[in-house]
């Protein structure tokens, strides 16, 4: 071995040593990180079933006053009693949307796939928003899917998907608007289901499409924005839709209008 | 005489909260918040309904069932309500002999009218 080459093993020896020790400290960095993420999962799971039982307890309360079960109201204070069941319920409904997520986030989530009728899930979704729509003079319509055979998936999950979907779209949608449900078969055989809920609303810009799909996000995320919530319908869509082994996406051209996208295989998964 | 019901819950917000509405609608309300004193009460006197709340401080609300099942003791109908439901805690309430699994906060309209089906 020559001079040069002895200090060549030297200083590779040395850089070898060094690149291990940095791949340990990246190792322990990665371990800290994840049990950080399962300590702040943790934290909002129970902070969400906490924050629950006291807003159960003041919207039964105020249940019992608007009722009359204690006395006659006049209309004003009907309506101010009314104020604080529908405001605590709208709060229960996004602490149900933090639990949901956290749950749909974590490894222990599972499907429990049956064959049932996507028209009847898509149907009752629609029934179940019908009043919220009708405030904002909305229609709601289901094209075609009547051809469609029983899909082969987790019932409920696709419901809080099309829910979300669905629910999305009546929040930003402008008084009077159109949305829609369209499904249809795709794939070679047609052996995959492709659902789009489409909307008459204000759109998003191509450099959003990914970001809406993200936890947390929302494109105006300013204090002062119209439109408020937890930021997650979109991201619990995607997870259960991912769960599924399908796709979501939106196109949208802005002003005109945005379609969301998602697909499901119609069979069961082959083992 | 009125009938009894007997609310199983943890927190007093909502005990108190369903104590004014049943006692409004005419019944006779006690309630316990633990496992422990559910099932004191539970041998001690007997209920038309039972209002069960799924996580209790000592143990699981079905864990009430079991002990008044084994005593004969068991309340004429018990409604399990939860925070958060899914299929595998509804199966499992029901498998114990719960007439039905309810979401808290249930609206008290649905809640009167089950509970007065129920109880006919």
């Amino acid at each position: 071995m020559t001079m040069a080459e002895g200090l060549d093993s030297v200083a590779l020896r040395k850089r070898l040593a060094a690149l291990e020790a940095q791949a340990e400290e990246a190792r322990e960095i990665i371990d800290e990180l994840k049990s950080r993420d399962a300590l702040k999962t943790q934290f909002l799971s129970n902070i969400s079933h906490d924050l629950r039982t006291p807003l159960a307890a003041i919207i039964t309360h105020a249940e019992i006053l608007r009722e009359g079960m204690l006395g006659d109201l006049n209309p004003r204070q009907r309506q101010s009693v009314s104020g604080i069941v529908n405001g605590g319920q709208q709060l229960i409904d996004m602490i149900d949307e933090i639990l949901t997520y956290v749950r749909s986030a974590s490894d222990r989530v599972s499907l429990i796939r049956t064959a049932f009728s996507i028209t009847e899930v898509v149907d009752q979704v629609k029934l179940l928003n019908e009043a919220l729509s009708a405030r904002k003079r909305l229609t709601i319509e289901r094209l075609d899917g009547d051809d469609i055979p029983p899909v082969y998936a987790d019932r409920d999950k696709l419901k809080h998907v099309l829910g979300n979907l669905i629910g999305n779209a009546i929040k930003f949608t402008p008084d009077g608007g159109r949305i829609w449900i369209k499904l249809a078969r795709r794939g070679e055989d047609g052996d995959e289901l492709l659902v789009e809920v489409g909307d008459t609303g204000p759109g998003i810009a191509r450099d959003h499409y990914d970001l809406v799909f993200r936890e947390f996000a929302q494109v105006d995320s300013s204090p002062s924005r119209p439109h408020h919530g937890t930021g997650l319908g979109l991201a619990i869509a995607r997870k259960l839709v991912e769960l599924h082994s399908g796709r979501i996406w939106v196109e949208s051209e802005l002003g005109k209008g945005s379609r969301f996208f998602f697909t499901v295989p119609l069979n069961p998964p082959r083992d | 005489m009125a009938e009894r019901i007997l609310i199983v819950e943890d927190s007093t917000l909502v005990t108190d909260a369903l104590a004014v509405l049943f006692e409004e609608a005419g019944y006779t309300v006690h309630s316990a918040r633990t496992v422990a004193d559910a099932v004191d009460l539970g041998r001690d006197r007997h209920f038309d309904l039972m209002l069960l709340d799924l996580t209790l401080p000592d143990g699981s609300g079905l864990d009430v069932l079991d002990a008044l099942r084994r005593d004969k003791k068991l309340p004429r109908v018990t409604l399990a309500v939860t925070g958060h439901t899914d299929d595998d805690v509804r199966r499992d309430c029901l498998a114990a002999g719960c007439a039905d699994v309810l979401v808290k906060p249930v609206p008290i309209r649905d809640l009167l009218r089950q509970i007065e089906r129920l109880l006919a």
